[in-house]
């Protein structure tokens, strides 16, 4: 079973960043990340954590240490990807990137192909020791925590790059 | 429950926008940025000084700004019009009818950011022709009141309805048109919708034709009873 946690405050935002999550994978299970148990995490096969509004910033009070133990492939979205850096010890710059900007791979990698663009919409920049596969602007945008099935992706994949999100399932990391 | 403003050209993804944002949110006012150049990125839509009446329709208030549609002066144009609406109506956040547009999308939430705005785009990545049944089963009274693409021309002045959308979907296939319209292939004006209190009738339209575009002009309309 794929895991869908939601970030989003507000039911609203739901069907910006999180709806077109289940359009891509129509067989996961959406959860509130103030509501996932230890029971939804022991069933997924892997977990995609959603995107949120600009504005909302409630998800960075939640509890998201499962996160070191869990076994399932994690992929984080933007918001996402802040709960997985802050988790794993990284700081979060305060920087707004907001718009359709270039990607760069890295290094050769079949999560992150070359010469793409993605569309951004952040104010907190995860920086810290990750392994980068991909980055725009010189800051990494696609990162894996080092050892673990573990990755974050700064930007909204389930935009411009569905095929990200159809890799990451299909385990081509 | 926040106050909000919507982002509101009168066709139907703002209107359908809308309808989503009240459902759990108090819909402050309506803002409406009229531009003068027809080939407005941002703005443009036939039948824009029809969002008076309907915003009367709706009982919700209007924020109403002109822009002369220059590429750099419309984005300061919008900022001054949800501005003022924050300012006279107290929103907290923008409600936008964007399906696809990165481009508009990313304006709006960089305006917002600005100004300490919440943003939301509940169409967003919504399948084009799903929203478009959405439309039709809602009850929606929508009329397409602009063409500009080759096969849509001939849908001028039609309501959407479920052969409408079976037209769309079918140009959709066949001559890679936008269905939504969110290309600009068509554009529409909303009549009725479920949280009209009075619906808009037609008293005198014009069309106008030339090649593959067109517009119908809505000259004279008035509120009606439902």
């Amino acid at each position: 079973m794929m895991l869908v946690i939601s970030t989003c405050a507000e039911e609203l935002s739901e069907r910006e960043f999180v709806q077109p999550l289940s359009a891509i994978i129509p067989k996961s299970r959406i959860v509130h990340w103030s509501k996932v148990t230890q029971k939804d995490i022991a069933a997924a096969s892997a977990i995609i954590i959603s995107g949120t509004a600009l504005a909302d910033f409630a998800y960075l009070e939640g509890d998201w240490s499962w996160l070191k133990d869990c076994a399932a492939a994690v992929l984080g979205i933007c918001a996402g990807a802040q709960v997985i850096a802050k988790v794993f010890g990284a700081e979060l710059d305060k920087k707004t990137v907001i718009g359709v900007r270039p990607i760069q791979a890295v290094r050769e990698n079949e999560l992150v192909l070359e010469g793409a663009s993605g569309y951004f919409l952040y104010t907190l920049e995860p920086k810290g020791n990750f392994d980068v596969l991909a980055r725009s602007d010189g800051a990494p945008c696609v990162f894996r925590i080092p050892g673990k099935d573990v990755f974050g992706c700064t930007f909204h994949p389930e935009v411009l790059n569905p095929d990200i999100i159809r890799r990451f399932l299909a385990k081509k990391f | 429950m926040m106050k909000l403003g919507i982002l509101f050209s009168g066709g139907k993804d703002s209107t359908l926008a809308l309808h989503r944002a009240a459902e759990s949110h108090e819909i402050a006012c309506l803002i409406t940025v009229v531009s003068e150049n027809p080939a407005s990125f941002m703005f443009h839509t036939p039948n824009i000084d029809l969002t008076g009446l309907q915003a009367e329709a709706l009982g919700v208030p209007l924020v109403r700004v002109t822009t002369k549609g220059e590429k750099e002066t419309e984005l300061a144009d919008l900022q001054r019009a949800i501005t003022a609406a924050k300012e006279t109506y107290g929103i907290e956040g923008v409600v936008t009818g964007a399906v696809r547009s990165t481009y508009q999308a990313a304006r709006v939430q960089r305006i917002c950011h600005v100004l300490g705005l919440w943003c939301f785009n509940p169409l967003w990545l919504k399948d084009q022709v799903v929203l478009l049944r959405e439309v039709v089963s809602e009850g929606y009274d929508v009329i397409i009141s602009g063409v500009a693409a080759e096969g849509v021309s001939s849908l001028l002045g039609e309501k959407i309805v479920p052969k409408t959308v079976d037209v769309l979907e079918r140009l959709a296939e066949t001559a890679r048109i936008n269905p939504a319209g969110e290309g600009g292939e068509f554009e529409s004006t909303v009549l009725d919708a479920p949280l009209f209190k009075k619906r808009i009738g037609l008293v005198r339209v014009k069309k106008e034709e030339e090649a593959h575009a067109g517009v119908l002009r809505i000259e004279e309309a008035r509120l009606v009873e439902k």
